[in-house]
């Protein structure tokens, strides 16, 4: 059984080196600009430039890509107001906006923090007290002290891509539907990696609440946004164990040569249409066993969305491969920032059932690395991206190891 | 045996019944009769006599209510929410003129009569302000803390116009409140006022700020509540694939009567039709989730009484632990019995079958029954609660109420546990509707069909 395996092995070899020497000199141009600082450099820019505008800021309490530039927010513990500044990667301007609750008369424009919306810092300014709100009559200008204040701040332009979502959100049930109803060998290795991957994710769910910029409002308190994150990521991360228990990916001994040929083909994805929110998960302090768990278990995910494409393009019959190519570059073509995860999806549904999690996960594991490696400039991030590659390639170097020590045993050898 | 069971049954019933009757006495919104003869009488001061009986309808402000409660805790907030604090207040509209809001023990808060015919001689310029400041004593019961900040005038309709607003001291309000005045009169004779409450910042930011907290705290329990409608998609799938047993025609009905209640009820998860479809599935899917146990109707509604003095009781204790929770009910935007039954039934009829059927069916293989039912309680008490200081009080009090219903389902199976939930519901929600004989029938529906079922002989084996 070794023999078909090595025939297949060496041209999979082949063609992961290709593709990662292309990962490596092909010049990708990503629609977004790089990284060049972290948000921690870019938040301590924006304390250091702008004015303390009379008021206590607060920790940053979460960060954001956005165009060029880091969004970022602050918050003191009471919650009544947030400031948010973004600051762009260059020597551009920082722009900033405080958000007071509604209900919050207390909250009035500092003369500081009227100067710096005026955009003056010296001259005679007066302030003038009515019902919850104080203006200011400045040397050639009046600033009503109403909130929000300050600038408008760069919008997101990435949200939404329904349609997209909804198809994933298809294949996944479609996916669910087949694991249940065709029903294999279930893998205790994958099972497990998922299970510790949302468990290991737990401990660390503080520190991600930084991505979660939404959760922090004014007028409500950051440990209470940080709960409601929490809950959310709780409820979602047993919601994966469960399902990895309840719809187990097949057992299945996948080709090292094969997850080589995803994993760079991630990498490919990754440099081509990198994925900008992993931005924020490199900027956090523990970043590595984060973007490891959180390709685990996207991964695994991309699996269960590959066997409902799997069983949907079934009915095509020998057409399937020329279907699923299609798809493969469709994808290429639209997917935009989904290309990484829509590869996967590709690719697990055209492998065999007992290899497809395994194809999905070395996809997206390798979509991972390329994202923080193209969009990433500061080096701890290149760094720990680098480990993960490498824990990647162990990975799959050691599966072929295996494969060429022990053969190729049934599935059920696995689960015993 | 079977005689001592029933003995045990017309105990439970009476007792039930007992408790209800005395959770429903004296509750609800009163004053509504008062309110229109205090609008006349007010009316009739100001040389206008209504006619006709006028159309009451409740409203109130929330925010204010719950922020003078917070200021000044317990009863004594309450009771200034509905006298000075005007914030629970019946608006009063006379079918041939005249409008007025009254508070519910019966300030009379604004007023706006029809302009006289002859509202007597405009007001002389140099002596309007002093005419106008001596109108406030047929407006307010103490006039000398109120003072004149600022006047206008203006000619319409062959009428000199005067409108003055006046700022008047807290009073019997907290420190800090503020209170404003707004008064027309036409040529001599006053039309109408309104008065105005200014919130201290900090009392009202406890109360809007808890609401928004618990706003963003309901995003959660709804992700866990679509997880679990996920779950029933592929069980859905999975029944008609393997051909399993299910309830079609139950579950059509269920839908129905869901989507028909959330159509009239004031707060739904989603969309009525949504809600529809879903619980219609979940009814279906019922039989064939055989690790349930088994339905008995006839317990519910006296668990749900239960449940209710539980309630209740938690809120006082609270109080009383130096805790700060909401004791004027939450103001419906709509009166009505059918708000009031769809408000009481509708969290139970969607609710239970996903917290107390569905999460269980799917959790209990993994967690154990008692496992998935503790996973349930924290998705259900944040679906609903009240602000409270602290925070975690009212959430905690709904977790005990969960598990209340949870130790329901495990012995009176989701029947029983829709039964007492709405029970319990329309008990609790009972001070939110006016006072009245028909209210008290809306709000005793599930004690009378608990009743019922429980001294229903049982056909003897």
């Amino acid at each position: 059984m070794a023999a078909p395996a090595r025939v297949r092995t060496l041209p999979a070899a082949v063609a992961a080196i290709a593709l990662a020497a292309a990962a490596l000199w092909v010049p990708a141009t990503p629609p977004e600009q790089p990284a060049s600082q972290p948000p921690a450099a870019a938040a301590e820019r924006a304390e250091d430039d702008l004015p303390s505008l009379g008021l206590p800021w607060g920790k940053v309490r979460a960060w954001e890509r956005v165009n060029d530039g880091w969004t970022l927010t602050w918050q003191p513990a009471h919650g009544m107001w947030l400031v948010r500044a973004w600051v762009p990667d260059g020597p551009g301007e920082v722009l900033w906006r405080i958000e007071a609750a509604s209900w919050l008369p207390g909250v009035r424009l500092s003369r500081r923090a009227a100067s710096a919306l005026a955009g003056r810092d010296d001259g005679v300014a007066q302030g003038r007290e009515y019902l919850g709100r104080r203006d200011w009559l400045l040397t050639d200008a009046r600033v009503l002290g109403a909130l929000p204040a300050g600038g408008d701040l760069p919008a997101n332009p990435r949200r939404g891509y329904p349609a997209a979502a909804a198809l994933l959100a298809g294949l996944l049930l479609a996916g669910a539907a087949a694991r249940h109803l065709v029903p294999g060998v279930p893998s205790r290795v994958w099972r497990q990696a998922v299970g510790w991957s949302a468990l290991a994710l737990m401990p660390l769910l503080p520190q991600l609440s930084a991505l979660a910029q939404p959760a922090f409002q004014a007028g409500v308190r950051p440990w209470v946004g940080e709960l409601a994150f929490g809950a959310a990521a709780t409820l979602l991360l047993g919601a994966l164990a469960f399902a990895a228990q309840r719809f187990p990916a097949v057992a299945g001994r996948p080709v090292a040569g094969w997850l080589a040929v995803g994993l760079a083909a991630g990498v490919v994805a990754g440099r081509l249409r990198p994925a900008t929110w992993l931005l924020g998960v490199a900027g956090l302090p523990l970043r590595l066993p984060e973007l490891a768990a959180l390709a685990v278990l996207l991964g695994w995910l991309m699996g269960l969305a590959g066997d409902g494409l799997r069983e949907l393009a079934r009915p095509a019959g020998r057409a399937r491969a020329a279907v699923l190519a299609l798809l493969g570059v469709a994808a290429v073509a639209f997917a935009g920032p989904w290309l990484g995860v829509a590869l996967a999806v590709v690719a697990a549904a055209a492998v065999e059932r007992g290899s497809g999690t395994g194809m999905a996960v070395a996809g997206v594991w390798g979509w991972v690395f390329g994202s923080v490696w193209t969009l990433a400039e500061w080096e701890p991030a290149l760094r720990d991206a680098l480990v993960l590659l490498l824990i990647g390639v162990g990975t799959v170097a050691a599966i072929g190891l295996a494969r060429r020590t022990t053969g190729i045993s049934s599935p059920t050898a696995e689960n015993g | 045996m079977i005689r001592f069971g029933y003995v045990l049954r017309v105990v439970a019933a009476a007792a039930a019944a007992a408790g209800a009757v005395a959770l429903v006495r004296g509750r609800g919104v009163p004053g509504e009769a008062q309110a229109a003869a205090v609008a006349r009488a007010a009316m009739e001061r100001l040389g206008y006599a209504p006619l006709g009986e006028p159309t009451a309808t409740f409203e109130g402000d929330q925010e204010l209510a719950w922020a003078l409660e917070r200021a000044r805790p317990g009863p004594a907030g309450a009771q200034l929410a509905r006298r000075e604090g005007g914030a629970v207040r019946w608006r009063l509209v006379f079918p041939g003129g005249g409008e007025a809001q009254v508070t519910v023990d019966g300030v009379v808060w604004s007023l706006r009569r029809p302009v006289p015919e002859a509202p007597g001689p405009d007001l002389f310029p140099s002596l309007a302000t002093a005419r106008v400041e001596a109108a406030v004593a047929q407006a307010v019961p103490d006039p000398s803390s109120w003072r004149l900040v600022r006047a206008q005038s203006w000619r319409e309709g062959g009428h000199t116009w005067e409108r003055a607003w006046f700022v008047g001291a807290s009073g019997p309000l907290p420190p800090g409140w503020r209170r404003e005045l707004e008064l027309e009169m036409a040529g001599s004779s006053v039309v109408s006022w309104r008065r105005f409450v200014h919130p201290l910042g900090t009392d009202l930011g406890v109360v809007t700020g808890r609401m928004a907290e618990l706003r963003l705290l309901r995003r959660p329990a709804l992700l866990g509540l679509a997880i679990v409608v996920i779950g029933v998609l592929i069980a859905g799938a999975e029944a008609v694939a393997y051909r399993e047993s299910t309830a079609l025609a139950r579950g059509l009905v269920y839908g129905v009567v869901v989507a028909v209640a959330g159509s009239f009820a004031a707060d739904t998860l989603a969309a009525a039709p949504v809600q529809g479809v879903v619980l219609a599935a979940v009814v279906a899917l019922l039989p064939g989730w055989t690790d349930l146990p088994p339905t008995r109707l006839s317990f519910g509604p006296a668990a749900g009484v239960a449940l209710a003095v539980a309630t209740l009781a938690g809120g006082t204790v609270i109080l009383g632990a130096g805790g700060w929770v909401p004791v004027t009910s939450p103001v419906p935007s709509d009166t009505g019995w059918e708000r009031q039954l769809a408000d009481a039934w509708l969290p139970a009829l969607v609710e239970e079958p996903l917290l107390r059927g569905a999460l269980p069916a799917f959790a209990a293989p993994l967690l154990g029954w008692w496992g998935a039912a503790l996973l349930a309680a924290p998705i259900g008490a944040l679906l609903h609660p009240e602000p409270s200081v602290p925070l975690l009080a009212s959430i905690g009090l709904g977790v005990v109420l969960q598990l209340g219903l949870a130790v329901v389902a495990r012995f009176a199976g989701v029947g029983g546990a829709v039964l007492a939930r709405g029970t319990c519901e329309a008990l609790v929600q009972r001070a939110a509707f006016p006072a009245g004989p028909g209210w008290n029938r809306v709000a005793l529906l599930g004690v009378a069909v608990g009743t019922v079922l429980l001294l229903w002989p049982r056909r003897r084996a």
